[in-house]
């Protein structure tokens, strides 16, 4: 997509774009469900494979949304199932700053998001990509979106 | 200078929670040095003693200029004596880097001493080889501001200014003709000069995170502006004081039980003057909501160049040179906001102190004290944390990787993330065997 375009075509106008951080062990074999399972979802995300959902700096997100995200979804498995003994607190506690953050600055709450998802949860992984899309539908464009990306 | 009564206190008196007045024996020493010149007698007595390597201190060049200094000489420590409200530098970054050997004195503003705590935190100094001597601290003022109050407001010639001193809420000017010249801080800050404006709203006065608390509020009756009120805290810091005794440098006496009313009474007045200054900065930031808030925070940073500048002084950071603020981020990215100003606000929205060192060397001249503080506020607030206050471990690293209570939520209930969880452990640690259990017989 060119850059410079700033009145896209008609059929290329915004549609949410969510940036998915997903551990290795329970999220993403969530996704892989997901689709094994033929659960309907969303075309919105674009799914980052990490090791632990720990990985997941805050410099990650920031830089998601500066380079034009309109959320952050980061999932991981369930408190007391992480692959690593205890990452995925870790991500809470990141978390937890990063929306204060967030929220400082002015950005909805709902444009970052945490979610656990086991391997088996594939339908739960679509509930929740539909769900995340459909509120930032609502929402619309991030304003830390640069100019003419759409 | 009067005669001082011969002091009846003996080094018994000196514990932990003592309130004392106290005063250097060396008449030069009083003069030079502020309130009985106590501080700079404590300095050099650990240096003289051997209770500390080296000494931290300012060393003035002019009236409004002074170099930190790290010395094991006791003459360059007698020297830095007298008072500076126009050096607003922060001691703790010129604390040698890591954990060293070496035993280390320093004079410390509340924000210098909540520095260091800080950092000692980080693993980037030793705190039981730092010897706090805190200082009361009403406020500093930035040299430039300095100079242009006086040219502007005083009438003076700051090249003639030969010394300075804040009494009841005055700045009062000496110059070289042996004059005062006194105005009210209230009225040079009605005009948008007098102290830097994260002092104004500062929250610690007297530093008791110190190991000594050391000050002229509540000194009283023949002592006034001749002694120090020294108020011991840790048993590090009764060390320094009996050293100090022992060396013969300086004298003791136990304080009045009104010195210690006023010395607690002007506390309250500059907390509340504190408080009520808070409110009037913050509050009209506050009353932003969504896109403007971030439109104020947008245009605040509008004018950055990117020089590091505010990192490279800021005391509670410890990342070095390759850090993530400056790593991650590349002149050439226009982005809607910058990355490094992200990654800092994060880095200290559970460490800024309010300290202005950022302020001060910011040659964009950006409110940087006050955007950090628009995040550090609500985790202050939602923590319950005060950084630089107590050994407490900040709450983004607060999560506990040992159990402390068999439940692996602790840490996390702690940081106010969770609610109680113990109830459901039994069932999730069982789980969790058999996890392991299982693990173990597939491989």
């Amino acid at each position: 997509m060119d850059p410079s375009n700033k009145n896209p075509a008609p059929g290329l106008s915004w549609e949410p774009k969510i940036v998915m951080f997903c551990c290795n062990w329970c999220s993403y074999a969530g996704a892989d469900g997901a689709g094994i399972g033929r659960f309907q979802q969303s075309p919105s995300m674009r799914i980052i494979r990490v090791m632990c959902s720990s990985r997941v700096d805050p410099v990650h997100v920031f830089n998601a949304f500066l380079e034009g995200a309109d959320a952050v979804l980061i999932t991981g498995c369930h408190l007391g199932d992480c692959h690593y003994i205890n990452g995925n607190e870790k991500t809470l506690v990141k978390f937890k700053f990063m929306q204060m953050l967030l929220k400082e600055l002015g950005l909805e709450e709902e444009r970052l998001q945490l979610n656990w998802i086991s391997a088996s949860e594939g339908e739960k992984f679509a509930s929740v990509v539909n769900e995340a899309t459909e509120k930032i539908r609502k929402l619309g464009p991030s304003p830390l979106k640069p100019e003419g990306v759409i | 200078m009067p005669e001082r009564p011969e002091p009846k206190a003996k080094a018994g008196v000196i514990k932990v929670g003592a309130k004392l007045i106290g005063w250097a024996t060396d008449a030069k020493l009083r003069e030079k040095g502020a309130s009985g010149g106590l501080v700079t007698a404590l300095l050099a007595a650990a240096l003289k003693k051997g209770l500390v390597d080296k000494v931290l201190t300012l060393k003035k060049i002019s009236e409004f200029e002074a170099v930190p200094v790290l010395t094991s000489e006791v003459e360059e420590v007698l020297q830095s004596g007298g008072s500076m409200h126009s050096v607003p530098v922060n001691l703790a970054r010129y604390l040698p880097e890591g954990i060293g050997e070496q035993r280390i004195a320093l004079p410390a503003k509340p924000c210098d001493a909540r520095a260091v705590i800080e950092r000692a935190k980080r693993n980037a100094v030793d705190l039981e080889k730092t010897f706090l001597i805190g200082l009361n601290c009403g406020g500093s003022i930035h040299p430039e501001t300095t100079r242009k109050m006086l040219k502007t407001v005083y009438r003076l010639d700051p090249e003639e200014i030969s010394g300075e001193e804040i009494v009841k809420g005055k700045l009062i000017f000496f110059t070289k003709d042996g004059k005062e010249h006194a105005i009210s801080i209230d009225e040079l800050e009605e005009k948008g000069l007098g102290r830097r404006e994260n002092c104004r709203y500062c929250s610690v006065k007297i530093p008791i995170n110190a190991d000594l608390a050391c000050g002229n509020w509540g000194v009283t009756g023949a002592f006034a502006g001749q002694g120090t009120f020294v108020e011991v805290r840790t048993e590090k810091g009764a060390k320094l004081l009996r050293n100090a005794l022992e060396a013969g440098f300086a004298k003791v006496e136990p304080a009045e039980e009104k010195g210690i009313r006023v010395r607690e009474k002007i506390n309250r007045i500059m907390l509340k003057l504190s408080e009520k200054n808070r409110q009037e900065i913050f509050s009209p930031i506050e009353a932003k909501q969504g896109p403007e808030r971030l439109k104020y925070f947008q245009k605040a940073l509008e004018n950055c160049i990117h020089c590091g500048a505010c990192k490279a002084v800021c005391p509670v950071c410890t990342c070095g040179e390759d850090s993530k603020c400056t790593s991650y981020t590349s002149r050439e990215d226009s982005y809607k906001i910058s990355l490094f100003h992200l990654v800092r606000f994060l880095h200290l929205s559970d460490s800024c102190l309010g300290c202005g060192q950022c302020e001060d060397v910011c040659p964009a001249e950006i409110p940087l004290t006050r955007l950090y503080q628009c995040f550090a506020t609500p985790v202050r607030e939602a923590f319950d944390y005060m950084p630089g206050m107590s050994a407490q471990t900040p709450p983004y690293f607060a999560l506990k990787l040992e159990k402390e209570c068999g439940c692996q939520h602790h840490g996390l209930e702690k940081a106010g993330l969770e609610e109680s969880s113990c109830a459901k452990e039994p069932e999730r640690e069982g789980k969790r065997e058999g996890q392991r259990q299982g693990q173990g017989g597939c491989c």
